[in-house]
This record gives C-alpha cells, structure tokens and sequence, in this order.
C-alpha cells in the first residue's frame, strides 16, 4: 500500500503541486481581505450605496431623462427602493471607480478569486478525474476560460467612465 | 475502530464515493470529513458564482443595463440566495483560516474545537449579515 503511495507521488509533478498549494494559501489570504471589504461595500449600510430615498430620486430622474429608463421602469425592470434598503446603483458605482485606487482593488478581487478558484478547481479534478490525459485537457480549458474572465473582468472595470 | 482506521487510511490518496462511506463509517473522522467536504463544495459554489458574476457585470459598460443587472437581484428570492451566498463565503473562509493554521501549527488535537468554532463564527455572521441583508424584505413588513 505505502510503495503504491510512493509511486504515484514520484509520477505527479510534487514541485508543482507544492507551488499551487502555497498560493492557494496566499491568495486565499488575499481574499479574506479583499472579500470582507467587497461585502462591506455592496451589502452594508455605507456611503457607497444609494439609502431608499436618494435611489428613488434617482429613478425619478434617471425616468425623465432616458426612453431606455422609462421603459424599465414601465415594465418593472426597474423598481423602487423599499424603506431601509441600500441600494447598488450605477452613479454610486461610477463615482468610486473614477478614483483608480478603486478600480485597482476590483482587479486585484478578480486575480485573486480567479487564480485562486481554480486552482481549487484543478486540485478537486486531480481527485476525481483518474484518466491523466483527460483530467490535463480539462484543466488547460479551465485555465484558458480563467484567462479570458480575467481579461473580461478587467476590461468591465477599467472602462467604467473612460468614455 | 482499529479497521476502521485501517480502510479510510487505505483509500485516503482516491476520493470517491467509496472512500467516502468507509470514511463518514468512521466517527472520529466524520467531523474533519464533513468539514472537508463542505469547504470543497462552497469553494467550487463560489467558483461557479464568479463566473456568473463576470458575466453579468459586462453590464457595467451600459448604465441602464447595469441599473436592470442589479435589480434583478433585489428580487426577494435573490435575496434569499444572497444570505446563502454569505453564508458559504463565511463558511469557506473561516474554515480555510482553520486549515491554514492547522497546517501551520501541526495541533491536529486542537481540530474538534477548532471546527466547532469556526461554526459558531459563520452562524453569526450569517446571521447578523444574512438579517441585514433581508430585512427590507422580509423583517421590515412584519413590524407594526
Ligand atoms: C451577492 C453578493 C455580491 C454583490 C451584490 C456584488 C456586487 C458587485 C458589483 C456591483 C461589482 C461592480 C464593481 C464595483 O462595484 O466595484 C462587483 C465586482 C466584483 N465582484 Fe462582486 N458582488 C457580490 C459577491 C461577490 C463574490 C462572492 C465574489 C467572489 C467570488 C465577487 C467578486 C467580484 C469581483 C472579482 C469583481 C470585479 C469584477 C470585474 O472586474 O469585472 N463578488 N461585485
Ligand atoms: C474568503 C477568503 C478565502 C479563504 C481564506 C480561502 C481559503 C482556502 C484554503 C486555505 C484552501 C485550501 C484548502 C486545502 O488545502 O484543503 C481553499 C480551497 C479552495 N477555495 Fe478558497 N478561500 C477563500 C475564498 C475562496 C473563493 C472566493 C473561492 C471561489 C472563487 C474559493 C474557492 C476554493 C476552491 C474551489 C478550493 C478547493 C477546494 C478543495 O481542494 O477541496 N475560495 N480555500
């Protein structure tokens, strides 16, 4: 039984694994501050969310300005704020993005929860895929995919007011 | 106990449903399996939340999609899963402290406890975070 243990760790890249188990532990650090303050910011009564009543003068006004809001709102695409709700609204978001400090925090989430995700995702195909070659194409698609979210997510923030 | 010992030992490199069962047949492993199995499932949730996520915020190149995007998740049902969605997040990240200082320390005897408390810490913050965030929903109108 140990010699079968053996076997299959001198077959594994060890040196790989050990890398990928050190940087699950450092972004999964990363995360926990980076995280926390991404709930703290979009769930918590704070000054970067609209309270009930600003978002629904903003409705009001967003409504009167644009077809595109007032078909929305028509159709219920868009609803008001009910008493107490904090609200994630575009302008609010524009407003803590001009500042680059922000949008640097929003890709630094992105890296972190990207790389460190899959490297979770490719540590639990090692467990249940046995087929080597078929587990090492699955994990260059997952990867791949990871790469181009990151690049998506990236482009999504930066471009916020850049036009 | 012994043979116990000596089957999930013997299966512990293969993760399967087999391993699984000799695993959760021995009790003394249960607490460290059931947490096991709960970081795995809420770390590949989280993932397949990301994704969506991404996804849905190309939005942000268009206020009035953006402003659509995000009210689409202040549907009461969304705010239900939101509450779940902490809860794993809390979850997932309180364990993977208790891992890390697991792995950090080598006081396995310590694991029973240390579970414990990381349970008792993702109740709390679901809780204080999951009543906050559906309490315009759902506490709001029941107050006289
Ligand atoms: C339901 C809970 C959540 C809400 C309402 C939410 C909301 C948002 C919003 C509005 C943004 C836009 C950017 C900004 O405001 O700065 C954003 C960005 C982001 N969020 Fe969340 N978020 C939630 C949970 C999560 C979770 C659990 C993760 C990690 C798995 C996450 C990861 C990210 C990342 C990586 C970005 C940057 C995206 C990009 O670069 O395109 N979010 N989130
Ligand atoms: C909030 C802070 C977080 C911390 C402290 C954290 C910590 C950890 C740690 C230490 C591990 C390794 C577990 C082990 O070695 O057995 C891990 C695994 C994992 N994490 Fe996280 N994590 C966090 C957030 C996230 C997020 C946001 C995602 C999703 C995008 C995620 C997805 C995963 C996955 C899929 C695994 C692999 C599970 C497995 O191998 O069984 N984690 N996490």
């Amino acid at each position: 039984m140990s010699s079968q243990n053996e076997n299959q760790e001198v077959r594994s890249p060890v040196r790989f694994k050990a890398f990928g188990w050190l940087m699950q532990r450092i972004t999964g650090v990363g995360l926990l501050l980076f995280l926390g303050l991404h709930f703290w910011l979009q769930h918590m009564p704070n000054g970067f969310l609209a309270t009930a009543e600003e978002y629904n003068s903003i409705l009001r006004e967003l409504g009167s300005t644009g077809q595109e809001f007032a078909d929305a709102i028509a159709e219920g695409a868009l609803k008001e704020a009910l008493p107490g709700e904090h609200v994630i609204t575009y302008s609010k978001v524009l407003e803590r993005l001009q500042t680059p400090l922000w949008k640097m925090i929003d890709v630094m989430l992105l890296f972190l929860a990207l790389s460190h995700g899959m490297l979770g995702v490719s540590r639990s195909l090692g467990d249940y895929m046995h087929n080597e070659r078929l587990r090492k194409i699955a994990v260059a698609a997952g990867w791949t995919v990871s790469v181009l979210l990151a690049w998506q997510g990236t482009m999504a923030v930066m471009s916020v007011g850049m036009n | 106990m012994q043979e116990n010992i000596e089957r999930s030992g013997q299966s512990r490199n293969r993760p399967s449903f087999r391993t699984f069962l000799f695993t959760a047949s021995s009790y003394r492993k249960l607490a460290g399996m059931s947490a096991w199995l709960l970081h795995r499932f809420t770390g590949l949730a989280l993932v397949a939340y990301l994704v969506l996520h991404i996804m849905g915020l190309r939005s942000l190149a268009d206020p009035a999609a953006f402003e659509i995007y995000v009210t689409t998740y202040r549907n009461p049902l969304f705010k239900i899963a939101e509450a779940i969605l902490l809860g794993s997040v809390a979850f997932h990240a309180f364990n993977g402290v208790r891992i890390m200082i697991q792995d950090a320390f080598y006081r396995s005897e310590r694991q029973r406890q240390l579970f414990y408390g990381v349970l008792v810490l993702t109740f709390v913050v679901t809780l204080v975070g999951g009543l906050s965030i559906i309490f315009p929903y759902f506490i709001a109108p029941m107050l006289p």
